[in-house]
């Protein structure tokens, strides 16, 4: 006879809230986290933080409940040793090395010395650290302690690695290679991650779904493929003949408004493709794209969820 | 015959599926952390200057009884004629400021950079409390003072039983000491590590916060033996090791009959007053009479406020502390 094994969401909220004082920084969300990446979005004081130190056990919630893998982190620590933590901030020891670090590390979460300096070794090499592994942490460069931060997230092979705002104060190739870091954390490592962030383009490039919080509440919440669903606008983008293009077009009754040369017309209906192809033709205008527009994470963030 | 040509291969990344040891190890690897701090095991040769000159001092003292003991000749006879034979309970008072020293320095190193780096969230997320932090950094602490305060007495032990006519006699005359060696050795490095922590926890940067412990240490310790030093007794021109115990209490102090009260606040009396319960020992110096005046559990509340205060100190900065 098979059984079923239950298996809780990674991260659960229920109700949860979190006051400073009379600042309220959660007001009773409720959300679930599952396998992948999922994106925390929100502009600073949206409580991102704040959410991600509750399900990290630092602080108490006021009210409600944060589980991380069904267990509340603040009253079990024992809970703790599967997941991992990368903050934004500043945390290194300056005067360790990256083995020294990343070893006491691993033990820290459970594992034994012997093991431990094994896990170290392997995380440092696909961090990209192998050759600096020795040097003490202050000669690192942001990108490297960047990295290191990562590796000291995931030396003990967490289930879920909580990241906040991991892209910071790295320069455009930095960030680059740390989103490729992080995907490949949850791509090739298959450990879970939550990214929290106010960079929408961090999100969409690498998270499969997201939270956004503002003002402490949840304002959106799904996959990214979902919130980024077609809209009804289409994009036209054309050629030659652009203004030709778009008076036959009004001439067919079809409002669009012309930008350079993209051509952009609002709730457009299925029988507007149609004419749009023959006005192009009839125009002699080139057609080079023709598709409905992607809502963004931006827009989503501005408030526009038509 | 030419053999294939070797090939490395990267697995990738591997799952880590062996033994997780949970919050046990944790707690002993932030404690062996602590003691490599102490200790600058993994550092420079520069780390290891200051641990081994705090064992030599603190060996110091004993070094200095053995060879006392070596010109005393026969102990007995010396007892006798009422002469001083340095013994355990000497030792603590004089390398209770070493160890001061020691904790003001070596202290500092425990809390302050894991605060200044920013550390702290990083063990607090794995499978450590707050308490477990603390209490491991403690007991690292606590662990090297013992070391240096047993290390010293073991030697001074030593030398007592080798100067002894009969080695195994001594040991057996005096086996009482061992206990209490024990005892004081674990009440004197409780008082000094919890002491030094908690200044600690509140001054980020080494050498403030070693320039305080001394000057609270130090000063106010020097200031009132100075306010509650006992003058007029009938013996207190006695030369050193000779005992001050009183027939009648008639000393006099600068400030009068509030002294024996104010002498409850001298750090350095926190520690003295329970070695001569331990060992059984008169007043040691003109400014602990006034103790005497008080009854017999005021050293033993002495100590328990002056390490429930540093330990208070420690959790209520900690448990403010926003991470």
């Amino acid at each position: 006879m098979r059984y079923a094994v239950f298996m809780p969401p990674l991260l659960e909220a229920h109700s949860l809230t979190k006051h400073y004082g009379r600042t309220v920084a959660l007001d009773g969300v409720t959300f679930e986290v599952n396998e992948g990446v999922t994106g925390l979005l929100g502009p600073n004081g949206a409580g991102k933080s704040t959410a991600m130190k509750l399900f990290l056990g630092l602080i108490p919630p006021t009210s409600g409940s944060a589980l991380i893998l069904g267990q509340e982190p603040y009253r079990s620590p024992e809970g703790r040793n599967r997941i991992g933590y990368m903050p934004e901030n500043d945390c290194l020891p300056s005067d360790m090395t990256a083995t020294e670090f990343l070893m006491l590390m691993a033990q820290l979460s459970g594992l034994p010395p012997s093991q431990a300096r094994t896990r170290t070794a392997d995380v440092l090499r696909h961090v990209g650290l192998d050759e600096e592994r020795y040097r003490p942490m202050h000669e690192y460069s942001t990108g490297m302690k960047q990295r290191v931060k990562l590796a000291q997230a995931v030396v003990h092979d967490p289930v879920l690695v909580l990241l906040d705002e991991p892209t910071a104060g790295l320069d455009p190739d930095g960030r680059q290679e740390m989103l490729r870091l992080i995907d490949r954390t949850s791509r090739s490592f298959g450990i879970s991650v939550m990214l929290s962030t106010h960079l929408m383009g961090d999100v969409e490039r690498i998270a499969d779904s997201v939270l956004v919080l503002e003002s402490g509440q949840l304002s959106q919440e799904g996959a990214v493929a979902s919130l980024t669903q077609e809209t009804e606008t289409l994009l036209i983008e054309v050629a030659d003949g652009v203004d030709a293009f778009a008076a036959i077009l009004a001439e067919r009754g079809v409002e669009a408004n012309v930008d350079g040369a993209l051509v952009v017309i609002e709730h457009a209906k299925e029988e507007d493709y149609d004419i749009v192809r023959d006005a192009a033709v009839d125009a002699g205008a080139r057609l080079r794209r023709l598709a409905p527009a992607r809502r963004t994470l931006t827009d989503i963030f501005r408030g526009d969820r038509s | 015959m030419m053999g294939r040509e070797a090939e490395v291969f990267d697995l990738g990344y591997q799952r880590y599926t062996g033994l997780r040891q949970g919050r046990n190890r944790a707690r002993w690897s932030l404690f062996v952390n602590g003691v490599r701090t102490l200790l600058g095991i993994g550092r420079g040769g520069k780390s290891k200057i200051l641990p081994i000159l705090f064992f030599i001092s603190a060996m110091t003292p004993a070094v200095v009884f053995v060879v006392l003991l070596a010109f005393i000749g026969d102990l007995v006879e010396a007892a006798e004629a009422g002469d001083f034979i340095p013994g355990p309970a000497d030792y603590y008072g004089i390398v209770a400021v070493v160890l001061v020293l020691f904790g003001a320095i070596m202290a500092p190193e425990l809390l302050g950079p894991d605060r200044r780096d920013n550390v702290l969230p990083l063990y607090l997320v794995r499978p450590l409390s707050t308490l477990d932090y603390l209490g491991m950094r403690l007991a690292a602490l606590a662990a090297i003072v013992l070391v240096l305060v047993y290390s010293g007495q073991a030697l001074l032990m030593a030398g007592l039983m080798l100067t002894a006519d009969v080695p195994l006699d001594y040991l057996r005359d005096n086996w009482e000491d061992i206990p209490r060696i024990l005892l004081m050795g674990a009440v004197i490095t409780l008082f000094i590590s919890l002491a030094t922590l908690a200044v600690s926890a509140y001054v980020t940067r080494r050498a403030f916060a070693a320039a305080v412990i001394i000057v609270i240490y130090i000063m106010v310790s020097t200031v009132i033996s100075g306010l509650t030093f006992a003058e007029n007794c009938t013996n207190t021109e006695a030369g050193f090791g000779d005992e001050f115990r009183l027939d009648g209490r008639d000393c006099d102090y600068i400030i009068g009959d509030v002294a024996p009260y104010v002498a409850l606040l001298n750090l350095s009396e926190a520690t003295d007053g329970i070695n001569a319960l331990v060992f059984d020992l008169p007043a040691q110096s003109p400014s602990t009479i006034a103790l005497e005046e008080l009854p017999d559990w005021a050293p033993i509340g002495m100590y328990l406020f002056w390490t429930a205060l540093p330990a208070a100190a420690l959790w209520n900065r900690y448990r403010r502390l926003r991470l």
